[in-house]
This record gives structure tokens, sequence and C-alpha cells, in this order.
């Protein structure tokens, strides 16, 4: 107990050290959200395995580290290892959790607002829409992590779509972690809000540039207003040494679309809680995602989708390949409340494990409190066929090239969804990467250069 | 091309094959024929390499080298080709890009440049049109949601495609209609050639009204108890199988003898 009021008081220290210094430190009920953020964090503390939501994932290895707020520090080694080329899509690039003018590109006249955190509160219309939706959707007092973001988060990417404004280009958001000489803690804090009628593609990729150890604790709000299509990719690369734990928040209102399509690739432990949150009549939200570990790693996949309107639907897929001896969990609530008649909810978990040390726990979670419903999950766990690649290689095919043509096939049901095609490609090359030669490189990674 | 002494196949300690032997020459086409369970498929699995069978043999050369000791990758890229009794159907991932990494594979083994996707994309359609497999054929999963009929004749496809010395067509005649009979036998037949050898596996006469045999061979509990020519199919399905079942019971059961070369395929 004591060692544990003594890492949290390292984390209160280091808060009254920097919170002068965050953005909108001027802005009172920012102010207030933080100081909350922190009491929050202080009374809970780092989750343990006795929380029923955190059974299968030990955090245990990010209690141990002390991490200190991660530096803007100067990206002279980054941009030519980067090669980022002129991009026809919008980018907002942080280096360790700080906005990067010089990486990021925003096109002048663009008829939306797409900008920093840090730089959009300045602004007193854009901080009286931030005021309305920040920490509305991501609670504290219940998520250790959430909290703790939300007391220190140093910047991160707004987008705000008008009302009935469609943004064809995908709009990405990158967050580059990279080595400044001690383990370190990186907290980006995302809002999206889609205005009613509004359409938006937002690519959201962490990638890692370094070996040591690093937290990125992240956050992402979507707001998506009256019958708003949203589309959100994440894509998760950390470094080997890296921790990743992220919570995403979307409100959908009436006949509202979401779209989320989450791949893990890297990282040593990485955590994501996806919550959806059907709060009009006819809201629809399709959650995708497809993780690949291998070595002592681990993804944990929290995901729930709350139907609280009636004649919603929900989708979901989420799909695992496991090797060497990582360990995946999928955990995948569906709450249907007392008035959400004509509920629609299908839930598939699929998994692959590549090896018999891999191990993956996958367990739905239905609370339904309405007999009008329609609901359907179903999970499945499964080994490399044997016949299959019989049949590959009698046509030639080499073993390594049998099973990366089967992960592909495993993996093609998410990817071939995807509707931007860079994104496709990449994450297509990132598997048969993965197959090769296991998490891969962020350095290898260039799908945010948009040709 | 082919010289087989003394095969025999066991899976989970249950003979299947009982000492096998057969010549193929470049040039042949040979019919295995025999009734359920005698071993047909059995065999055809064992010379394309499947590993679950315990196999034992005095010698198995393709080419003058031994067959036993070669993956099954690389006897596929050595030029044997087998056409799947049931090919298997792997979902998400489309026909075409399965067929690019088999061909490709195969030519790089024979010191040929790969073919790009659009060269490889001319080059497939080519061959896919006599055999009636249009572009959203080739764009599908490979072999997911096709028919019995379309299964086989994409099997065809692959071995036009990759043009083997030794093709061995496993039961590629069940379940077709006439029409769809007739075009897997035009594909064989046109695969025929001096250099190129085939071995047709199957139950029934059928295809070898099409697909006319130089040899033929009744294969009955795991070991060749008739050789004859085209007639000889005939024959067999004039009076069935039965006929044969006194000849298959002179055949004495197996010793344990020890042979000269003994591989186990892994």
């Amino acid at each position: 107990m004591s060692t544990v009021l003594t890492e949290q008081n390292i984390y209160a220290a280091q808060f009254s050290s920097m919170r002068g210094r965050l953005p909108g430190n001027r802005l009172p009920w920012l102010e207030r959200l933080r100081q909350k953020g922190m009491d929050d964090f202080l009374a809970l503390g780092f989750p343990t395995t006795k929380l029923e939501n955190w059974k299968y994932t030990n955090v245990a290895p990010i209690r141990r580290i002390v991490f200190e707020p991660a530096q803007d520090r100067p990206l002279t080694p980054l941009t030519g290892t980067l090669e980022i080329v002129s991009s026809a899509s919008p980018r907002l690039v942080f280096v360790n959790g700080w906005f990067s003018p010089t990486l990021s590109s925003v096109n002048s006249g663009l008829n939306f607002h797409l900008l920093n955190m840090g730089q959009a509160l300045q602004d007193p219309d854009r901080a009286g829409v931030i005021e309305r939706h920040l920490g509305r959707y991501t609670g504290t007092s219940d998520q250790a992590f959430a909290a703790w973001n939300t007391a220190f988060f140093t910047d991160g990417a707004y987008i705000e779509i008008p009302r009935g404004k469609a943004v064809e280009q995908p709009i990405y958001f990158t967050f580059i972690s990279a080595d400044d000489g001690k383990p370190r803690a990186c907290y980006p804090r995302n809002l999206i809000v889609a205005g009613e009628g509004s359409q938006v593609t937002v690519v959201e990729s962490f990638l890692g540039f370094d070996d040591s150890a690093y937290l990125t604790n992240t956050v992402t709000e979507i707001a998506a207003g009256p019958g708003a299509v949203i589309d959100y990719y994440k894509v998760e690369c950390e470094s080997p040494q890296g921790f990743h734990v992220a919570v995403i928040d979307a409100h959908l209102e009436r006949d509202a679309s979401l779209t989320s399509n989450s791949t893990s690739f890297g990282g040593r432990l990485v955590r994501n809680d996806l919550n959806v949150a059907l709060d009009g009549k006819g809201a629809h939200c399709t959650l995708n995602g497809l993780f690949a570990v291998d070595g002592q790693r681990l993804v944990d996949n929290h995901t729930r989708i709350e139907h609280m309107r009636p004649h919603a639907s929900s989708r979901e897929l989420y799909k695992g390949v496991l090797a060497g001896n990582a360990e995946g969990v999928f955990n995948g609530a569906i709450v249907v409340r007392e008035n959400a008649q004509k509920t629609d909810a299908v839930q598939y978990s699929k998994n692959l494990l590549l090896s018999r040390d891999a191990q993956i726990n996958t367990k739905p979670q239905l609370e339904i409190r309405n007999n009008d419903v329609r609901c359907f999950h179903g999970a499945t766990i499964g080994q490399m066929d044997a016949d299959a690649i019989f049949y590959l290689k009698s046509r030639g095919i080499d073993e390594v090239e049998a099973s990366r043509i089967l992960v592909r096939g495993f993996g093609g049901e998410i990817i071939d969804a995807i509707r931007v095609p860079t994104v496709r490609n990449e994450l297509e090359r990132l598997l048969d990467s993965w197959v090769d030669s296991g998490a891969p490189e962020a350095r290898q990674i260039k799908y945010w250069e948009a040709s | 091309m082919l010289r087989i002494r003394k095969l025999s196949a066991s899976i989970d300690g249950k003979p299947i094959l009982r000492g096998i032997d057969l010549d193929v020459r470049a040039g042949e086409v040979h019919a295995i024929m025999g009734p359920n369970g005698s071993g047909k498929s059995t065999f055809a699995q064992v010379l394309a390499g499947r590993d679950i069978y315990k196999v034992v043999a005095d010698e198995v050369t393709f080419n003058g080298r031994d067959l036993l000791q070669m993956a099954p990758e690389i006897r596929a890229r050595e030029g044997i080709f087998l056409a799947f009794q049931y090919p298997i159907e792997i979902p998400g991932v489309s026909n075409l890009y399965f067929l690019r990494a088999a061909v490709n594979a195969v030519r790089s083994h024979r010191g040929l440049p790969e073919l790009d996707a659009v060269d490889f994309m001319s080059y497939a359609r080519e061959q896919a049109k006599a055999l009636g497999i249009d572009d959203a054929m080739l764009k599908r999963s490979l072999n997911e949601g096709f028919s019995g009929g379309e299964k086989k004749r994409n099997e065809i496809f692959q071995m036009t495609l990759l043009e083997p010395r030794l093709a061995i067509l496993d039961e590629s005649d069940s379940g077709l209609d006439i029409d769809a009979l007739k075009i897997v036998a035009d594909g064989i037949n046109a695969m025929r050639s001096p250099e190129r050898a085939i071995i047709v596996v199957t139950h029934y006469q059928r295809l070898l009204n099409y697909v006319v045999p130089d040899y033929v061979h009744v294969l009955a509990g795991g070991r060749i108890v008739r050789s004859g020519g085209k007639e000889l199919a005939m024959e067999l399905e004039e009076k069935g199988y039965g006929w044969l079942e006194h000849e298959r019971s002179e055949c004495k059961p197996d010793r344990a003898q020890p042979s000269k070369n003994e591989a186990v395929t892994s």
C-alpha cells in the first residue's frame, strides 16, 4: 500500500510542477477538469487483476517504472528517418505527445477546423466547443488511465466538422514516440466533433521509434451529431518496449454512424478500451479489430457498445493472430438498455493461434434489459490448417510464404474492408512482415505518405 | 521419369499401400483405377509429399532423383503436380494472388524471371478462357464458395499455369456433369506432350473415354493387381471390380521385409 502511495505521489508531484505549462492552463473549466482527473487517479491507483476489467492484463510492469513527462525534443534525427513526403492529405504529427509543426501539414483554406489542441484552446470559439465535449464522454471516476491522461495531457488533435460538410480526404493524426534518454510518458488527447450530417475519415496512428521503455497514455473522444458518418482508423505500432494504453469514447446521436477499425501490431503491453454509446434512434456502429502479437507481448482489446435508444444496430468483428508466448484478450460488452427496442447487435471474435504457447482469452459480455432485441455473438479459436498448408506447398509455395498467405487470408476480412487504400496496402504489408519477423519497425512504416 | 519399387504407406500404423511397383515414362498417360478404399488417393497424396503417411519404399525416383527426400514444395517446383480430389478453400486469399505466388515459386526455381501482377494477369486470363474461368472467378477467394465443377476446373487451370512434368489427377472427374467433364478432359488433353507424363486416378471409366490412357492399372487392397492397355478400363466398366477380387485374395499379406531405402516424410 505504501509503495502504491509513493508511486502516486511521484505523479502528483509531477502534476504540480508541470500543470502551469500545460495547454489551457488559464481556462478555469479545464483547470478543474485536470484537477479532478488527478484526484481520481490518486484515488483509483493503478488497476489490479482483481478488477474484472483487468483480470487478464497485469499493469505491474507499468506501475514499477517511474515515467517522466516526455519533453518536446528537437527532431533533427527524426526528420531524415521519417522520409515524409508531401501528402495530399492533411496531417497533424505529434512527437512524445507534443505538437510538431515541422512534421505536420495542414492546408490553408480548409472549411472545417483542424488544429492541435493547444492552439484550439487559445481560440475562444473553439475553446467553447471543446469545453462542451472534452471529458464529457470519457469519465475519470472509474478509469485510472483516462483520469491520468485528463490531468496530464500535453496536446493532441482537434477536428471539428461543421454541419453538412463532407470531408473527402482522410485526415491523419500521427503520434511518434522518440527516445529522450529516460523512461517517459506521452499523453495525447484527441477530440473529434462531427456536426449534424457531416462526414469525416480519421486515421490515428502510433509509431514507436526507439527501444527504451515508454508509455503512451492516450484518450480520444468522438462526438457524432445526428446523421454524422465517421470512419475512425487506429493503427498501433509501438516499439517492442513501449506500453500503450488507450481509451476511445464515441457518442453517437440519432442516425449517426461510426466505423472503427483498430489494428495492433507493436508494443510490449497494449490495452485498448473502445466504448460506443448509441445514444440516438437508428444509430449504428461497426467495430472491426485486428491484432497480431508475438514474443512475450500482450494485446488487450476491451469494447463496450451501449444500445441506449430504439432501432440502433452494431456489428463487431475482432480478429487476433497470436504467435510465440503472446497473450491476447478480447472482451466485448454489449449493453441493451430498457428502452432500446429493436436493438440489432452482432459480435464475433475470431482467433488464430500460431503456436502452442500463445494464449487468447475471449469473452462476450451481454447485458440485455429488453426483450425486443436481436443479439448474436460468437467466438472461435483455431490453429493453422495443416490441409491448407499442404495444398499451398503442393503448388511450390514454401512454408513461410504459406503461413503468410494464410495469415493474410485470416486478416483479409478486416483489412479488405478498409476504405482508405494507402492504409489498406500498408496494413497488408505490415501483416506480411509481421509473419516473417514479428512486430514491425516503425521506421519501415510509410502509410501516411499518401500518394 | 517416375520409377516406383515396393512403395508402402501407412497411417497411424494402418497399412494402406502394400508394395506398389510402377514405371511411368515421359509422354505416357497412366490410369489408376480401383474400388473405393483401395488406396488410390493415398498413392496420389504420397507422390505429392503429404506428411501424414509413413512411407517405406525400395525406390521412388523422379528423373533419377530420390523423390521421398524432397519436401512437397520442392517436388512441385521440380515438376510434380497433384490435382486434388477435394481442393482446399482458403478464405480471404484471392485465387489470382495464390496462383501468382505458386507460378512465381516454380518459375524462380527453374531460373525464370518472376511475373509481376500485370504480366501474370494477362497470362492467366489467356489460359483461363479455355477452361471457362472468368475474371470474377480469378478474383474470388481461393475455392471459397466454388461449386464442385468450379473447383475441379480451377485445379486443371492451376496445372495449365504450372506446366508440370508429371501431373497426377486425383478423381478430377468425380461429380462433374458431361459438359464440365469435357472441359476438364480437354484441359488434360491439351497438356499431353512427349515431355510430360500424366497419371489419372479415377473410380470410373467415363473420363477415359475422353482422356485415352496408354496404360491402365487396377489398384486393390493397396496393390496393383492388374495392368493392361486401355481395353482393361472397358472390361472394368463392364464387369465392375468384383471379378478381380480373387486376384486380390491371392496376394500374400505383407511381410516385414527389410528394404533398401526407408523414408518417413516429414
